[in-house]
């Protein structure tokens, strides 16, 4: 059998006989070496999918424990501008939710004390189903919250909302 | 010779047989062993919170925690458990029980047919509970709204599936005594490892269990991975929970929300349900002794590996 060798017809270069069995080898390492490449992509892409869908959840938290629970529980003074941005932040964040977490990132954030449940993947429409709740208790609370008193029973009917769901799709990892 | 080895064989098969079925008799709380008593109601209420009942007796994915119709599921190494229906319907739930059977099922894990419950009902933490509170909390199950539908069958597959075998299992990991106080202690901290240990069934989830689903004693309370199988249960020892003060601890089984800013999700969602309702003296006395835990470590993590889609 020839060893390969550059055939140049026209203008174009051809290495023959490409399909040769000798040839294997070479292909068969391009093949292994390419999967496993994209392998590693696909894990890369897996670990910033799960990053991204953990940094909504962790933005959501500082607004509603950061601030909001802070001040309910006096450990920072009520600051009226800075209740109503969290509340606002939070009424347009919820409803990216479900578009976020539209795809399954198949692995935990690396040393996360916090996952989403692969039920999510399976019962998507009901994951889905219950994010509107949320936003028509940030809906409802909206301009009720007037001072420390008003805003424990705000936080108290959103965060509800908020449970409806961890109870059923977040999984503690630690 | 053959016809003695056979006869040997036969008589050691026979007695280990018979051993088999002794060690594993459902044990039962006869009627007649029970003095007269006036149920309390409201203490039936508090037994009712502290013991998480509708933690899962709760129809899910409704809101009434008091509509005890069962049917979640619980996954677990040995199979999916149903839950059954413990509302006061006289066919599909507990409404034809006497008081003896209500008691033997919670403190010995034995059905009023006389077969053995598997351990996903904690009757390894409610044998620990008074008596009392039990006829308590039987008196004020009665007074709840009966619920109609028979919740289907465990799905166990064999060996789990035989019920005598749970019998074994009992002898392993069940010592029938009751609670005792630690007369060193305050009554508060008694109160609370009262509750935790029995009632609350908090070591049920909050320990390592061995390949026989025991808990491992020496790690109780360390935390494990999720029998559920998803997920990591936290250490609640002061391994686990050195930076939550006692008032932490009682302001998360009231509220979900953790000192370190966030909130209770999965099964302690549900258990935080029941645990909000007690009386804050109860909370109290539970942060007190959870607080008083010596820090154990924990069983060691498994390597991370990437999750598969047709898990769950």
């Amino acid at each position: 059998m020839d060893k390969p060798r550059l055939v140049q017809t026209g203008s174009r270069l051809r290495l023959e006989p490409l399909l040769e069995m000798e040839n294997w080898p070479m292909i068969r390492t391009v093949v292994i070496a390419g999967t496993l490449l994209l392998g590693v992509g696909t894990v890369m892409a897996d670990q910033d999918l799960a990053v991204k869908q953990d940094n909504l959840m962790r933005a959501q938290g500082k607004s509603m424990y950061g601030v909001l629970l802070k001040t309910v529980k006096g450990e920072i003074p009520y600051d009226q501008k800075a209740v109503d941005a969290a509340i606002a932040d939070l009424e347009k964040s919820v409803p990216t939710i479900s578009t976020v977490f539209a795809t399954n990132p198949k692995e935990d954030v690396v040393n996360a004390t916090y996952g989403a449940k692969q039920s999510i993947w399976k019962n998507k429409a009901d994951f889905d189903a219950k994010i509107p709740p949320v936003s028509k208790a940030i809906a409802e609370v909206k301009g009720t919250v007037k001072d420390a008193a008003s805003l424990k029973v705000a936080f108290d009917a959103i965060q509800e909302k908020c449970t409806g769901c961890h109870e059923t799709y977040r999984v503690k990892l630690k | 010779m053959l016809r003695r080895i056979l006869l040997v064989a036969g008589l050691a098969g026979g007695a280990g047989f018979g051993l088999f079925w002794w060690l594993t008799i459902p044990a039962v709380v006869a009627a007649n062993a029970l003095p007269a008593y006036q149920p309390d109601l409201a203490n039936g209420l508090t037994t009712f919170n502290a013991g998480g009942c509708s933690a899962c007796h709760a129809v899910p994915n409704q809101p009434d925690r008091l509509k005890l119709g069962g049917g979640l599921a619980i996954p677990s190494p040995f199979g999916t458990f149903y839950v059954p229906n413990i509302s006061p319907d006289p066919n599909d739930g507990i409404g034809r029980w006497s008081e003896a059977d209500f008691i033997t099922a919670l403190q010995k894990g034995t059905s009023p047919a006389g077969q053995h419950y598997f351990p996903a009902l904690p009757y390894t933490s409610y044998q620990h509970a008074r008596v009392e509170d039990i006829r308590d909390l039987f008196a004020y199950l009665k007074t709840l709204a009966p619920v109609a539908g028979k919740v289907r069958d465990h799905e166990v597959p064999f060996p789990f599936s035989i019920r005598r075998n749970v019998g074994i299992w009992k002898w392993l990991f069940m010592d029938g005594l009751p609670f005792t106080p630690d007369a060193a202690r305050p009554v508060s901290w008694n109160r609370g490892a009262y509750l935790v240990n029995s009632l609350g069934h908090c070591a049920e989830c909050h320990s390592p269990r061995n390949f026989l689903g025991g808990i491992i004693g020496s790690q109780r309370f360390a935390g494990g991975p999720d029998p559920e199988g998803e997920g990591w249960v936290p250490n609640i020892t002061q391994k686990g929970l050195a930076d939550w003060s006692a008032k932490d601890i009682a302001y998360f089984i009231q509220t979900g929300q953790m000192p370190e800013g966030d909130s209770a999700g999965g099964a302690m969602a549900r258990v935080i349900k029941n645990t909000s309702q007690l009386p804050p003296q109860d909370r109290a006395a539970i942060a007190d002794y959870i607080k008083s835990l010596p820090p154990v470590e924990g069983p060691p993590r498994p390597p991370k590996k990437a999750k598969n889609d047709d898990k769950s």
